[in-house]
């Protein structure tokens, strides 16, 4: 306290001086060694300025939420991708044994299925290395073989390449592998060159504002920029220097340079007392519309603000499309300014997360954020649109009049066969045709068309938010949607349709599985259930768009769905079929007897080594699923569920 | 999707360019050196925009800065260094607010309102400062003028580190 009074003093004294001299009442001399001392003690404060630990100057990084939450792409770590072909998981064994294991099980399963060899001759051939034609990948697998030493210009474009041969043993493999995995079906073709080893690099975004709840406006943080730093002591150098040369006009630089140092310091900026009021163009749009958002902020305080930076909370679940979410402004009181920009609209429950409001005084050294909070949600419900093939299903019936054509016969409407005439025919059914050439009696038999009862399961397990990149849509999005079309194509056919979900529940208290919170909807038909399933489909939280944030428990739902389902009803599952829990859950409901159709949404993607892996495994269990007799579709990432549907029907799908 | 360009943005950037090509102005004229060390500090402030690095534009500026006490040292007009100091400073300012702004915000947001207040508070801080210093200046010319400045400055100086906190 006394160290700043004496300061204060020696700058009133400095000053009642300065204005004696400029009135004239008294004439100070200043020498040239007084000046000298002044000059030098100047320079030496900025020395000293400089060499101190300075405030540096920080820049607040704002979020992204424009972006869409992103989702993994299938094969996202290779160590993971890995061990779905390795036997015994829980060993100690390293790294590059556990790659090595894993890829000598995907080559053994590749040929076992694709080549049609049995396991041990699939064994012979990798021990000899004869499985492929890489000399590279039929070394790495076999004990025996070796590759003939590298010409030199490979081995420099290898070290240039950073590449250690342990990768490009890796890679090639792998691409082996895959020719022979991706050929099986036949309908793929391979990549034109073998993937990078290293996994893909994406932006590290942050989708939200904030996810702490906020009402109203809250003040978050409240920190020096530290704009100015330094500004000060460029302004001592040119005082020091400008009186050492005595210069007047270097002295005025400096003066100058005081004048920014004071104007930093000169205000605090003010809590902003401001509104922020959202509009939407449509606020109940159908998925894939566009909406239009406005947003309106206003200064309601009575003073200036002049400087405010606006990020808006977009949902973490829209994307914007056009225009920005961001605006920078400085508003006059009761003024208000508006900024426009237009989001897709995805399935779902969308809402907005706070606004983040930066606010800096006119001098930019202080700066304070709040999330300003204002209520907007859309809900986009998906549209239960018919799909314009049939749905294929299974021969398998419940006894009501409907889509499905059996073999029997009966009443309907596709001609089945002509039988002798019996008593008590109806008069309708006899082939009058037939009686009016030759006088016979016969009676027309049609195949007999029943209704099905059928339970859509939907595959919502945090490991089903997948996406060949991230930020398209992922799986369940696109399952979710397809249950929709679906759904609504059996309803208008009268067949009966029931929903179910495996996807993340909460626990309770007590650490029980909510069970109760599982999406289920019996199957039944009619018009009050057509709107629950849509609205289901819209808003059960098992089908939100944002991933979940830990593994689904998803053995007691499935046990819980097995236990309500009729023994006649038919499944149809929507699922990436990107984990083994995909193929137990299939296994386990047709173990029980229920005829069970996969539908699934193609989610891999092929431009590293280990998502090129991960395709392979999902071509196995695909394999391996309609080996067990069980009907797979897939649904590749750029076709609509229609044409996926609709190449499944031309190729004998039924 | 639309992804942010986060660039400097716009209005500040060509603010800050014009101030700097003042600033550089006023250095050649003054001296040789002075000259030299301003087209170094120029492209600095070039490269620090163009690369959205801050540091870089503290050198550049603080570069310009010196130059333009350089040349006032080796005989440059009183009006020329004060003008060469405020656009050497304003250059500092905006240069470094357009980054900022940029990393923020984001090229395609609209901040005219906000850059536009920026460009002016920087300036009148600046012809404010000059004002009162010159002016000090222009009436103590007959006695002792250095003295009397120098006296004005410690005051601003201590008054300053005394009322700070």
């Amino acid at each position: 306290m006394n160290l700043r009074w004496s300061i204060l003093g020696l700058g009133l004294g400095a000053f009642g001086l300065a204005v004696v001299q400029l009135a004239g009442v008294l004439e100070i001399t200043l020498d040239q060694a007084l000046l000298t001392v002044v000059g030098g003690m100047l320079l030496l404060a900025a020395f000293n300025s400089f060499s101190r630990r300075q405030q540096e100057r920080s820049v607040f990084e704002t979020p992204d939420p424009e972006h869409r939450a992103t989702v993994p792409v299938p094969g996202h770590s290779l160590r993971e991708t890995v061990n779905q072909f390795r036997r015994e998981r829980y060993d100690f064994t390293s790294g590059s044994q556990r790659i090595h294991e894993g890829l000598h099980g995907a080559a053994v399963a590749v040929l076992t299925r694709f080549e049609g060899l049995s396991n041990e001759q699939a064994v012979e051939r990798i021990e000899a290395g004869t499985w492929t034609d890489d000399e590279y990948a039929a070394a790495y697998l076999s004990p025996t073989l070796e590759v003939e030493e590298r010409p030199w210009q490979d081995r420099v474009a290898a070290f240039l390449d950073r590449e250690t041969s342990f990768r490009q043993y890796v890679r090639r493999t792998t691409a082996a592998i895959a020719t022979i995995g991706y050929g099986g079906l036949g309908d793929r073709r391979l990549p034109k060159e073998i993937p990078q080893y290293d996994p893909e690099e994406f932006e590290n975004v942050r989708p939200r504002t904030t996810d702490l709840e906020t009402e109203g406006v809250v003040e978050r943080t409240d920190r020096q920029t530290g704009y100015w730093t330094g500004v000060g002591g460029l302004a001592l150098v040119a005082i020091g220097l400008g009186v050492l040369s005595q210069t007047p006009g270097v002295v005025l630089a400096g003066v100058i340079g005081v004048g920014y140092a004071g104007f930093a310091h000169l205000s605090r900026p003010a809590v902003p007392e401001i509104s922020l009021e959202r509009t939407l163009s449509v606020t109940d749009p159908e998925p894939g519309d566009e909406v239009e958002v406005t947003v309106t902020i206003t200064n309601e305080s009575g003073s200036f603000l002049p400087d405010l930076r606006v990020v808006d909370g977009v949902p973490p679940g829209l994307a914007v499309v056009e225009g920005v979410a961001r605006i920078g402004t400085s508003l006059r009181p009761e003024d208000a300014v508006s900024l426009t920009y237009t989001v897709t609209a995805r399935r779902g429950t969308h809402d907005f997360d706070p606004a983040l409001v930066l606010t800096r005084n006119l001098a930019r050294s202080t700066e304070r954020t709040f999330h300003v909070a204002s209520d907007t949600t859309v809900v986009a419900k998906p549209t239960l649109r018919p799909l314009v093939t049939d749905v294929p299903l299974q021969a398998a019936a419940a006894g009501f009049a409907g889509q499905l054509t059996t073999a029997e016969s009966g009443e309907g409407l596709q001609f089945h066969s002509v039988r002798e005439y019996r008593r008590n025919d109806p008069l309708n059914r006899i082939d009058w045709n037939r009686h009016a050439r030759s006088g016979e009696l016969a009676t027309l038999e049609f195949h007999e068309e029943r209704a099905a009862r059928v339970l859509i399961l939907i595959d919502a397990r945090k490991t089903a938010y997948l996406a060949p990149e991230p930020d398209a849509p992922h799986a369940v999005d696109r399952s979710v949607e397809a249950a929709g079309r679906i759904a609504a194509s059996l309803l208008d056919a009268g067949d009966t349709v029931g929903l179910a979900a495996l996807g993340p529940v909460e626990r309770d208290s007590n650490h029980q599985l909510r069970l109760q919170d599982t999406c289920w909807l019996a199957p039944s038909s009619g018009p009050h259930h057509r709107m629950q399933l849509r609205s289901l489909l819209a808003t059960h939280p098992q089908f939100s768009t944002e991933p979940p944030a830990t593994d689904t428990q998803w053995r007691a739902q499935l046990r819980m769905i097995r236990r309500r389902l009729g023994s006649e009803t038919q499944i149809v599952f929507l699922s990436p079929l990107c984990d083994g829990g995909a193929i137990r859950t299939v296994r386990r409901l047709t173990a029980r007897g229920h005829a069970l159709t996969v539908i699934s949404p193609d989610t891999t993607a092929e431009r590293t080594t280990s998502q090129q892996l991960a395709r392979v495994g999902r071509r196995i269990r695909r394999f391996d699923l309609q080996r067990a007799g069980v009907p797979v579709i897939d649904w590749p990432a750029d076709d609509t569920i229609d044409e996926g549907i609709a190449r499944a029907n031309a190729g004998g799908g039924r | 999707m639309t992804a942010l360009t986060r660039r400097p943005t716009t209005i500040s950037t060509v603010a800050a360019a014009a101030a700097t090509i003042v600033a550089l102005l006023t250095a050649v004229i003054g001296s040789i050196e002075g000259g030299v060390l301003a087209v170094f500090g120029a492209s600095l402030i070039a490269v620090g925009l163009f690369r959205s690095t801050g540091r870089v534009v503290d050198i550049g500026a603080g570069s310009i800065f010196v130059a333009v006490v350089v040349a006032g040292v080796q005989g440059l007009s009183t009006e020329l260094v004060v003008v060469g100091t405020i656009a050497a400073i304003v250059a500092w300012d905006l240069a470094t607010n357009a980054i900022e702004l940029g990393i923020q915000l984001g090229r395609e947001a609209q901040t005219t309102r906000l850059e536009s207040v920026h460009v002016i508070a920087s300036v009148t801080v600046g012809v404010s400062a000059a004002t009162v210093g010159y002016g000090a200046f222009v009436f103590g010319s007959e006695g002792q003028p250095v003295g009397a400045i120098v006296l004005l400055v410690l005051a601003v100086l201590f008054l300053l580190s005394g009322l700070r906190r």
